[in-house]
């Protein structure tokens, strides 16, 4: 996720991604499901295992995670999003809470979904948010009021085999105009979010693996999606089929498509740092993508999505499952198992 | 402890009961018994076994390792607890994983134990223990559960198979045996479908040409028992119809057989199609049939796992035990739910949950069970047992009991006793009726 900021500066040109290195890194014993930082504020802000929402300043002389108040959530908090000075947190308990991000004080409870909560995104204008869960919706807010503007369904309830889906990605388009969100069978639905209409699908269907005689259970599933900064294309990511499902031993995989086509530019796996590729952000050029994600390990990498080249790669101790990037590209904010960590794309000599 | 004793005489397993009783019901060959028969006889209770015989077990077996806490002990709130919530059940103060609104309906039929600690975490050590009840032993080949059953029982008469499993998936896939019990009770063990091979009349053959051959073996077959009296000739005619009965019930595992609401009762999948057959099975008197629901060894991903094989097996196991109790068949019917171990309450890194036989659970529905009863607790985070250990010979003793067979009686294996719940294994007398 890319953060606004009011007082950055453009990303400089000539990012380059072996630049990237770790600034700092703070452990944890909960798993941090997802990670914001809000305008003009150095703060990190995660979402935890532990079912709180906490924040921390790495700018601090010794940074300690600091409880956000209230009754807070009831399991595992795996969305949060910035909006009109707000903070607003999803969870797998179904509800959706804000916060004052200045005192830290729980503002709004709503129950939003009937089921997990997956992830949660705010418009590029601050003024709408969008959740998927469980109950195989997606579900338009008014970000300040809270009102439920609709209610949006395109994705199957149940598996091919009769199981519970799961949908687990969301995202919006740079332009605030077109709206997708991906399942757990590899179906992507795009909405227009001015006339919440269907339109166009995509098909992913790699990305879940169904196991019908070995295990007799299935895995996988599309884990995030991103627009191009044009709006064009739209990066869908997961993990490739899987051998044994007992594991995340599969490629991340991610494919882009030319979306309004459906057309499907690129393929792309990766075997050596396998698992899900849980987030991917487009660098400001439109044609590179940072991906994050892992199996019971993490990784950073950047690829080159005209020719498919993995152009760089970083790998972390624990699993990946969020990333917020500064509106400079300066710092990369990454929160995962038992992990939040601080990385950076300038090189060394401009740091110093 | 006084045990009852069967003895199996030398070379093991070469004597089965129903011949036993076979020998008891014919009266003039009594005398040609060996002492070791009569010594059956006199200990064991010929009626009482008899009257044990319209009992059964159905056991859904878990196959890979079920997460404990996301089925029958949450720990919401804790590091280990997972991302579920746990639910109130039919049952004033218990209460199951969210996972199972079904079945936290129908707790009254069920006991839960949750202090089970096996402490194998393997899975060919962990399903060799909990499908015996005891440690395996070098040169001792240990009856399987279902062989037990089968072996105790069954009814001499019965026309159909007394130990059928079930287990379609390849992964973990092991067949029960009888061990020294001998090959009689060894399953009919059922892998690729539903239906079992090989059972089916000839077509060149009709069924009153078999049925004239079946005539006329037991024709010739009285006819030389007059004449030469031999035990040999009693086991081939309950060998030879035991062949009759088995191909006569190809029906039972044939589910087109049921009216379509009953077989969207159990629902679509596989496991729900294999209980209904179960069920099909108990009915007609089988006492043993297993139904193995793999794959649960969720390393990966254990909650997406668990959501999808819970839901599986809430829905299957709520339309089991009601279908159980409206056919009048779950008080004779013993429902058990159990793998070789649970998982840890540790969540790794891939959000999944490892081997675990330190402080699980397993569930007993029906026959001989006080419905609504919770056995044994575990710490705060699911690490330790902290009441009630339960290893897997009480786990043994307890359906032993529950189907009123005695847990202290022995089988003999030459000199040996070797009792059919481990040494020093107990029942649980509280979630005993």
């Amino acid at each position: 996720m890319i953060h606004d900021s009011e007082d950055a500066t453009d990303p400089p040109a000539g990012l380059d991604p072996t630049d990237l290195r770790r600034l700092a890194e703070w452990r944890s014993q909960d798993i941090l499901f997802c990670i914001a930082r809000a305008p003009g504020d150095p703060r990190l802000l995660v979402g935890s295992s532990d079912f709180g929402v906490d924040a921390l300043d790495p700018t601090a002389d010794k940074p300690q995670r600091q409880r956000f108040a209230g009754t807070g959530h009831h399991s595992y908090v795996t969305g949060l999003a910035i909006a009109g000075g707000q903070l607003i947190s999803g969870s797998y308990d179904r509800q959706l809470i804000w916060w004052d991000l200045e005192t830290g004080q729980q503002r709004r409870v709503q129950t939003a979904h009937d089921r997990w909560i997956r992830r949660l995104i705010a418009s590029p204008d601050g003024k709408r948010l969008y959740s998927v869960a469980d109950d195989m919706t997606c579900r338009v807010w008014d970000a300040a009021s809270g009102e439920s503007l609709a209610t949006l369904r395109g994705h199957a309830t149940e598996t091919p085999h009769g199981y519970p889906s799961m949908l687990y990605a969301v995202a919006v388009s740079p332009d605030g105009r077109w709206l997708a969100a991906g399942d757990r069978v590899g179906h992507v639905a795009v909405w227009d979010t001015e006339t919440f209409q269907q339109v166009a699908t995509l098909e992913a269907p790699t990305m879940y693996t169904w196991d019908p005689r070995a295990r007799r259970h299935s895995i996988g599933g599309i884990r995030s999606l991103a627009f191009s900064p044009a709006g064009t294309e739209l990066a869908v990511g997961g993990i490739g089929k899987i051998g044994n499902i007992d594991h995340l031993q599969g490629p991340a995989r991610v494919e882009i498509f030319r979306w309004r086509e459906g057309e499907r530019l690129q393929e792309l796996e990766d075997e050596t740092r396998k698992g899900l590729v849980e987030q991917m952000v487009w660098m400001p050029d439109g044609k590179r993508l940072l991906t994050v994600g892992g199996d019971h390990k993490g990784f950073l990498t950047f690829y080159d999505v005209g020719s498919g080249e993995l152009l760089h790669q970083e790998g972390t101790g624990g699993h990946l499952h969020g990333v917020a990037i500064a509106r400079d590209w300066q710092t990369l904010a990454v929160a995962g198992h038992q992990s939040i960590a601080e990385w950076t794309l300038q090189p060394p000599e401009e740091e110093a | 402890m006084h045990r009852q004793r069967t003895d199996l005489g030398s070379p093991p397993a070469t004597v089965s009961r129903r011949q036993l009783l076979g020998a008891a019901a014919v009266g003039s060959t009594v005398a040609a018994a060996d002492m070791n028969r009569l010594s059956l006889f006199s200990q064991s209770g010929l009626a009482g076994e008899i009257a044990r015989g319209d009992k059964s077990v159905i056991l859904l077996w878990l196959a890979g390792g079920a997460s404990q806490l996301e089925t029958w002990d949450p720990k919401p709130g804790r590091s280990t607890g997972g991302p579920f919530a746990k639910i109130q059940t039919s049952v004033p103060g218990i209460e199951i994983s969210e996972l199972l609104p079904k079945m936290s309906q129908r707790l009254n039929e069920t006991a839960i134990i949750r202090s089970l600690n096996t402490k194998i975490a393997d899975h060919g050590g962990g399903y060799a223990l909990m499908d015996t009840g005891r440690r395996s032993e070098p040169g001792v080949e240990f009856p399987h559960l279902g062989a037990i059953i089968a072996h105790e029982l069954a009814q001499r008469e019965s026309q159909v198979p007394d130990h059928i499993e079930m287990y379609t998936s390849t992964e973990g896939r092991r067949k029960g045996a009888a061990g020294f019990l001998g090959a009689r009770y060894n399953p009919m063990f059922l892998t690729d479908s539903m239906m079992p091979d090989n059972i089916q009349r000839l077509e060149a053959i009709s069924d009153a040409d078999h049925a004239d051959r079946a005539s006329l073996q037991q024709f010739l077959s009285q006819r030389f028992s007059r004449d030469v009296p031999h035990p040999a000739v009693d086991s081939h005619n309950a060998a030879y119809g035991r062949v009759r009965g088995l191909m006569a019930s190809d029906y039972l595992f044939d589910v087109d057989r049921e009216p379509q609401s009953m077989r969207d009762h159990y629902g679509p999948t596989q496991f729900g199609q294999q209980c209904l057959v179960a069920r099909r099975l108990v009915e007609a008197g089988v006492p043993f049939v297993k139904v193995a629901r793999a794959w649960w060894d969720s390393h990966g991903q254990n909650f997406e796992t668990h959501r999808e094989l819970c839901a599986d097996l809430d829905h299957v196991m709520a339309a089991l035990l009601d279908d159980l109790k409206q056919r009048g068949l779950l008080d004779k019917t013993l429902v058990v739910t159990m793998g070789e171990f649970g998982r840890t309450p540790k969540i790794n890194g891939s959000l999944g949950r490892d081997h675990f036989a330190s402080a699980w659970s397993c569930t007993l529905s029906g026959c001989g069970i006080r419905g609504g009863s919770v056995y044994g607790k575990t710490d705060e985070d699911g690490q330790t047992v902290i009441e009630g250990e339960t290893g897997a010979g009480d786990l043994f003793a307890t359906i032993f009991a529950a189907l009123g067979i005695d847990h202290t009686k022995e089988y003999m294996l030459g000199s040996r006793p070797i009792p059919i719940a481990d040494f020093d294994s107990f029942p649980i007398r509280e979630i005993l009726a």
